[in-house]
């Protein structure tokens, strides 16, 4: 008996919960209406409309992917988008389930240099016979879309392309009286005007905790990559060294304390104390949306292109594409490449470009786009100009191991527990390990 | 040791047959969905630790080769050593703790159930959150942990760096463990302790026991199932400890925090070695299947013994 | 006498527990305050424990910016259906594996345990073809399914019962029971201490699963609540207020669950029935 008691009032107090809860989504279903998901209604007369998955990530608070998915369901009422949205941190993971599964269409790759990995599982469409069908123009993605074709099969098409700039807070300068920083500086001058810059609460500079926030420098001239072991990475050693001078003379933040703070960059930059934030352009339109939403003061923002090594000139950058690309298994192709071709079309572009992010078609009308947006300092345009942008990671085997290791010595490197020299031999040496 | 505390002789053998098939009937609900849905795919694992696999391609015979691909990784063979450090301190403090909150609480002090839900509250909570909060309870300056040990006197320069430095932490990964998981072995062992007939107690206060003569002679021998399944899930835990570690530290620094379940992790979700892995998760099964055999062993000596 | 030396030992008892509790609580006290702050206030130095002005708009937020009255519903639905059945087969499993004798049942049983041992990672894969061959993918079934039939209800219900004196058992079948009858007469009502455990330990791991609901459902509408937190964590940045507001909330049904089965693993030795 009590048995049963037990059970009926364990099943009672679970009704309750599920009712609770219940009651909660009834009440939400109003605001829920207008996520991007629930809301895209389906096509008028959709007798055959075709419906095609496409994963992504941070789908809900970016607003980017999700215009262009609305235009272009708009455009083509006979094709329905199914975006599967994945936690950011879990891409990787369940995407490669996913496609294991045999389940998606198109999908976003959010890693260029794990490109190769899908290459070789055979999950990736060559889009070759497409473009040639449709007389894409290659060429008008200036450059973006060559990572993404081997063994002359065109993988993937760029949709968005971000590389590393310098932002800057105006006030600072002014209270200094320092000119702003130029589109064209090398990393030494960077050095001299941080110093010159720092003191009373003010750091000249500020550099996030990732590895490539000092690896990267040493791979914008494009002569070296990551995967350069044998040279003892001392290509690295100039930057590990500028940075470390600087935070010895507490020109920046220690890597500890923004560690053990959990200090985001963006939080760092909008507190005003920070004068300069080598970044990526993806910064841009996080800034566009906390000014639009009132979040953040910071009127005083400025961005100019990224301090460069010696021996490139200016407008030498660093950075990544991310491309979309179509599954060999899709039973829908056709209306994949409508959707890839879209979305890195000029359209598609213009739809990224108005939120402030950065497409994979550059061009000054892009460029324009993004610089016209509210709040957007002025010669956004000249500061975001390139010449060439260094793949941040090269599209090769192991690249992933490799820079999981480089990230776990540089975090070792930065909080002192091993020197350059010695930072930069257990790089070396753990990485032939990892070569075989 | 206490004559009350025997358990009785087994029913007789002649229900042998009878039972057999009544057993099965009890079993088999629960086994038939545990055999399609976990027993399958970790026998087909088990093969897998034989075999090249990318998760996709098709497999290839690799014999022993992922062992010795393992071995000859230096992370690997730092995990396993951190592995051990970190799973003999978790599971001895949580389970003392654990053990000793329960006898506390199960006492009739006014205010247990606020404090015993209190206790529980750490381990309802989302590891996400969890991994953000203590990332804060760790600040270096300003964190509260820092500024208590300030304030007992620990001058500034010593001040650990919680989760920002090899030193400390691994440490700092078991504080939170403890936290979190303290509460949820304090509930097994209030439950167990519901079990404990209290004529023993009664018995004994008669034979004059103190309160510390009770515990060793009832309350502690009398929980001896408890005390296994505790022991057994705090060590398999701690052996598989992954969430908790990916939001704190993810591994870091260096590989200071990358326990073997985080290699598993890493050799399996980012770099799709699926036979590494699982030859990870083998040597990490063969070690808590000893641990478990042994304590398992243990705990039917003192079942025939007492 | 006794109640001089009672008081003493009472007072430093209570000193303790409250200490403890404080220590407990602190980093949950955190966890609200950064819940009605802004994104920028969130991580300050030192601690700012009651925020300059509450943002109650992030309760808000979080309804708006994902869908999460969906997916507190979906979260509901899981747990309850995962809870009942995992106590109706585990404490079945458990007597059979304690209270009935036949050859092979210590092999199986320490088998049975032995999976709890094995990462989740390493089987997942093959775990994942299976059910997407069996269209299970995508699916609360195929979720409830998989999360139903594990080891460690089977465990822990083992070792309670383990506790159960033979004798008592024994005295049922002189009278004439069947083990069916011993199990709902006589282990049941015994065992709610136990079930309640493990009613109150699978509610907290359904609710809370991420890795599960994150590699099997796709669809918006199959989602959960810890999915749900985890769109707050964006590539680059992540919104640690609303991610603190969503797990605030989160936690309120598993308090309610909590409470509710505390009775029963506490109800206090006297009462337990249990005379030997």
């Amino acid at each position: 008996m009590q048995a049963k008691r037990f059970m009926a009032a364990l099943v009672a107090c679970i009704l309750v919960c599920g009712l609770l809860a219940g009651c909660g989504g009834g009440a939400s279903s109003a605001p829920a209406a207008s996520t991007p998901a629930a809301g895209s209604a389906p096509a008028a007369g959709g007798a055959e409309q075709v419906t095609i998955q496409v994963a992504t990530w941070d789908y809900s608070s970016n607003p980017s992917t999700s215009n262009a998915v609305a235009l272009f369901e708009k455009e083509h009422p006979d094709i329905k988008v199914e975006v599967i949205d994945i936690p950011s941190a879990d891409y990787q993971t369940k995407l490669s389930v996913m496609l294991n599964g045999g389940e998606l269409d198109a999908y976003f790759i959010k890693e260029a240099s794990s490109t190769l990995e899908y290459y070789d599982r055979g999950q990736l469409l060559d889009l070759s016979g497409y473009i040639a069908a449709d007389g894409v123009d290659m060429s008008e993605y200036s450059g973006t879309d060559t990572p993404f074709n081997i063994d002359g099969k065109q993988l993937g098409m760029p949709v968005r392309t971000d590389y590393y700039v310098l932002f800057y807070n105006k006030d600072i300068f002014d209270d200094a009286g320092v000119a702003y920083p130029s589109n064209d500086m090398t990393w030494k001058e960077f050095e001299d005007l941080a110093m010159q810059l720092s003191g009373n609460g003010v750091y000249g500079a500020h550099f996030h905790t990732w590895q490539a926030c000092v690896e990267n420098w040493a791979v914008q001239d494009g002569e070296h990559t990551i995967m350069d072991y044998e040279t003892g990475y001392d290509f690295f050693k100039p930057y590990y060294e500028m940075v470390l001078r600087l935070q010895e003379a507490g020109a920046c933040q220690s890597f500890g304390d923004l560690q053990s703070g959990s200090i985001h960059y963006s939080g760092a930059f909008a507190a005003g104390n920070v004068a300069m934030l080598p970044m990526g352009t993806w910064y841009i339109a996080t800034i566009a949306e906390a000014m639009k939403n009132g979040e953040a003061n910071m009127e005083a923002w400025g961005v100019a292109t990224l301090p460069h090594p010696d021996n490139v000139p200016a407008g030498y950058s660093v950075g990544a594409t991310t491309p979309i690309a179509i599954t060999p298994s899709s039973k829908n192709q056709d209306a994949a490449w409508e959707f890839v071709k879209f979305i890195s079309s000029e359209a598609g572009a213009l739809e990224y470009a108005k939120v402030g992010a950065v497409p994979g078609r550059l061009s000054d009308e892009i460029l324009g786009q993004i610089a016209s947006l509210d709040g957007m300092p002025e010669g956004l345009v000249d500061a975001l100009q390139v010449k060439s942008i260094a793949p941040d990671r090269p599209i090769v085997p192991n690249v992933t191991e490799i820079n999981t290791m480089l990230g776990q010595e540089h975090s070792l490197i930065m909080l002192g527990e091993l020197s350059v020299d010695e930072g930069l031999a257990e790089m070396a040496e753990r990485a032939a390990e990892i070569m075989g | 040791m206490n004559e009350t505390a025997k358990t009785p002789a087994r029913h007789s053998m002649s229900l042998k047959k009878r039972n057999a098939l009544v057993g099965a009937t009890f079993i088999l609900p629960n086994f038939i969905g545990f055999l399609i849905f976990v027993l399958i795919p970790v026998v087909f694992s088990f093969v897998l630790a034989f075999m090249d696999w990318d998760g996709f391609n098709a497999m290839t015979f690799a014999g022993l080769g992922n062992f010795t691909e393992i071995f000859k990784d230096r992370v690997f063979r730092q995990s396993i050593s951190k592995t051990f450090i970190y799973t003999v301190f978790n599971v001895l403090i949580s389970a003392a703790a654990a053990l000793g909150l329960a006898i506390v609480l199960n006492n009739k002090l006014k205010g247990t159930t606020f404090f015993r839900s209190a206790i529980f509250f750490p381990y309802v909570a989302s590891v996400v959150a969890v991994g953000a909060v203590w990332k804060a309870m760790f600040m270096r300056n300003g964190g509260p942990l820092n500024q208590f040990l300030a304030f007992v006197g620990v001058a500034e320069e010593h001040l650990p760096g919680w989760l920002s430095s090899s030193e400390w932490a691994l440490t700092g990964v078991i504080i939170v463990s403890i936290w979190k998981n303290m509460g949820y072995f304090m509930v097994i062992y209030l439950a167990a302790m519901q079990n404990i007939p209290s004529t023993l107690y009664e018995a004994s206060e008669i034979d004059g026991a103190r309160k510390w003569q009770q515990f060793w002679r009832i309350t502690f021998p009398m929980l001896i199932p408890s005390h296994f399944f505790v022991l057994m899930m705090l060590t398999i835990n701690s052996f598989k400890t992954f969430d908790l570690i990916f939001a704190l530290t993810e591994g870091g620094p260096g590989t200071a925090t990358t326990l073997l379940s985080m290699y598993i992790y890493n050799e399996s979700f980012v770099y799709w070695h699926y036979g590494t892995a699982s030859a990870a998760a083998m040597i990490l099964f063969l070690i808590v299947g000893t641990v478990t055999v042994l304590q398992f062993r243990i705990e039917k000596k003192f079942d025939d013994f007492m | 006498m006794v109640q001089k030396k009672n008081n003493v030992a009472r007072t430093a008892q209570y000193i303790l527990l409250v200490l403890l509790t404080v220590i407990t609580l602190l980093p949950l006290i955190w966890m609200l305050s950064a819940s009605f702050k802004l994104s920028t206030e969130v991580f300050t130095s030192p601690i700012r424990w009651i925020p300059e002005t509450f943002h109650w708009e992030n309760y808000i937020q979080i309804w708006q910016k994902v869908d999460f009255g969906r997916f507190t519903w979906n979260s509901a639905k899981l747990t309850v259906l995962v809870t009942i059945i995992q106590l109706l087969t585990c404490s079945f499993a458990a007597y059979g594996f304690t209270k009935c004798r036949f050859p092979g049942r210590d092999i199986l049983f320490l088998g049975y345990v032995a999976t709890i041992a094995i990462p989740w990672q390493t089987f997942m894969l093959p775990q994942y073809m299976m059910m997407n061959r069996m269209h299970l993918v995508d699916s609360h079934l195929g979720y409830v399914l998989l999360q139903s039939f594990g080891a460690f209800g089977v465990f822990l219900l083992r070792q309670f019962f383990l506790g159960i004196p033979n004798e008592l058992l024994e005295a049922a079948r002189i009278d004439g029971l069947s083990e069916y009858g011993i199990y709902f007469r006589i282990v049941l009502p015994l065992a709610k201490p136990a079930m309640a455990t493990l009613a109150i330990f699978t509610f907290v791991t359904i609710w809370n699963d991420y890795m599960g609901p994150m590699i099997y459902f796709n669809t918006e509408a199959n989602k959960t609540i810890p999915l749900g937190i985890r769109m707050f964590v964006g590539q680059y940045s992540a919104d640690y207020q609303l991610i603190m507001a969503a797990s605030v909330l989160s936690l309120v049904p598993v308090l309610v669950m909590y409470v509710f089965c505390q009775k029963y693993f506490v109800q206090g030795v006297a009462t337990s029935g249990l005379k030997g």
